[in-house]
């Protein structure tokens, strides 16, 4: 049989594992909770020919297995945060058994405590702008025309879309401000890459923020009112997310 | 709650003005930002390089194309994105206090006025 190492994906408290139902982790194994000072770790059992050194730096250069990895990951995550609050773990934090998952807790158990209490009662959004797409149609009917014709419409083309992209930073800065009056934080994040996404237009806003459950019918109101205000650009609103970008922990 | 507003189709289609209420199925990328960059890092007894995380977001950014390969195919996002290329963010923060100067301005006209 494989050695086995535990698998922690986040660490909330005021959990009984019964309330998450048959909640499965990765390779389908049962979630289990590990306590200690109040906190409870929920982990499963994985295997180390897979998520040891070796496996992990074979495995996370491999998209499929790591898309697959980050959803378990995730709907664990996700099931914990939809009944208390939760701090998720950074993917892959794996220990020899649950002696080490305690042992690190203990170490930073005040830190964590005082995190949950952050973020107890919020949800995250997460909203992005971007440009609306430019039509591929309009472009490939341009006629050749002469060389002053194509440069003079080159030029004309190339200013348009700067002025676009300034626009849409304005629009930006407009949704965030109305979007962070309902927020309690926020955070900016790179934008994505369209070939990961699909998206089309540039990404000029990518945050996410940190809503009070009593305030998310509020919030999600707001993103009503931006969509229909800023027709130019196209915004993408999802959520609720648990607490990712506000459950923040280096290590010291 | 799965939607706000009216048409929130981009003409183009595809990545549209969603508002959905729940992230499922979340996108990669979502996921993925969220999972690696985010979240509480403690060590575990597994010790994963983070070095070789970070590699693989910017990879995954790319999917799996390298960065020089990326630069030759002219795929060069990176250096016009406001949150990582100082130019570009010189730009917002100017757009963000000329808004504000104006809207300053407006106040105090209205005062007097």
């Amino acid at each position: 049989m494989a050695e086995r190492g535990r698998y922690l994906y986040a660490v909330c408290r005021d959990l009984d594992v019964e309330s998450l139902g048959d909640l499965r982790g990765l390779g389908d194994r049962p979630i289990e909770s590990v306590e200690s000072h109040g906190l409870v770790g929920l982990v499963s059992s994985v295997d180390l020919d897979e998520y040891g050194e070796a496996g992990l730096r074979r495995n996370l250069e491999d998209i499929d297995w790591l898309e697959s990895t980050a959803r378990g990951h995730d709907a664990v995550v996700q099931a914990a945060a939809a009944v208390v609050a939760t701090a998720p773990m950074r993917l892959v934090t794996i220990f020899n058994d649950d002696a080490g998952v305690r042992r690190r807790l203990a170490e930073r158990f005040d830190r964590i405590h005082a995190l949950l209490d952050r973020v107890e009662g919020h949800e995250e959004w997460s909203v992005k702008v971007l440009t609306r797409a430019p039509d591929p149609v309009a472009e490939s009917t341009v006629a050749a025309g002469s060389g002053a014709e194509y440069l003079r419409r080159r030029k004309q083309d190339q200013e348009s879309r700067e002025s676009e992209m300034r626009d849409a930073h304005l629009v930006a800065e407009r949704v965030h401000d109305a979007l962070a009056a309902f927020a309690v934080a926020s955070r900016r994040l790179a934008p994505q890459d369209p070939r990961l996404t699909g998206h089309t237009g540039t990404m000029v806003h990518n945050a996410a923020y940190l809503v009070p459950r009593d305030l998310s019918d509020r919030f999600s109101a707001a993103v009503g009112e931006v969509v229909a205000e800023y027709r130019e650009v196209q915004l993408d609103a999802r959520g609720p997310w648990p607490p990712y970008s506000f459950a923040m922990l280096e290590e010291e | 709650m799965s939607q706000a507003g009216g048409d929130l189709q981009s003409p183009g289609g595809g990545y549209a003005a969603a508002y959905q209420s729940r992230p499922q199925p979340a996108n990669l990328a979502d996921i993925l930002e969220r999972v690696l960059d985010k979240g509480i890092i403690i060590a575990g007894d597994i010790r994963v390089n983070l070095l070789d995380i970070e590699l693989l977001t910017v990879k995954i950014r790319l999917i799996v194309v390298s960065v020089d390969k990326a630069q030759e195919m002219g795929i060069d996002w990176w250096r016009h994105d406001p949150m990582l290329n100082a130019d570009a963010r010189g730009l917002a923060d100017e757009n963000a206090e000329l808004r504000q100067r104006v809207e300053e301005l407006e106040a105090q006209g209205g005062k007097r006025g």
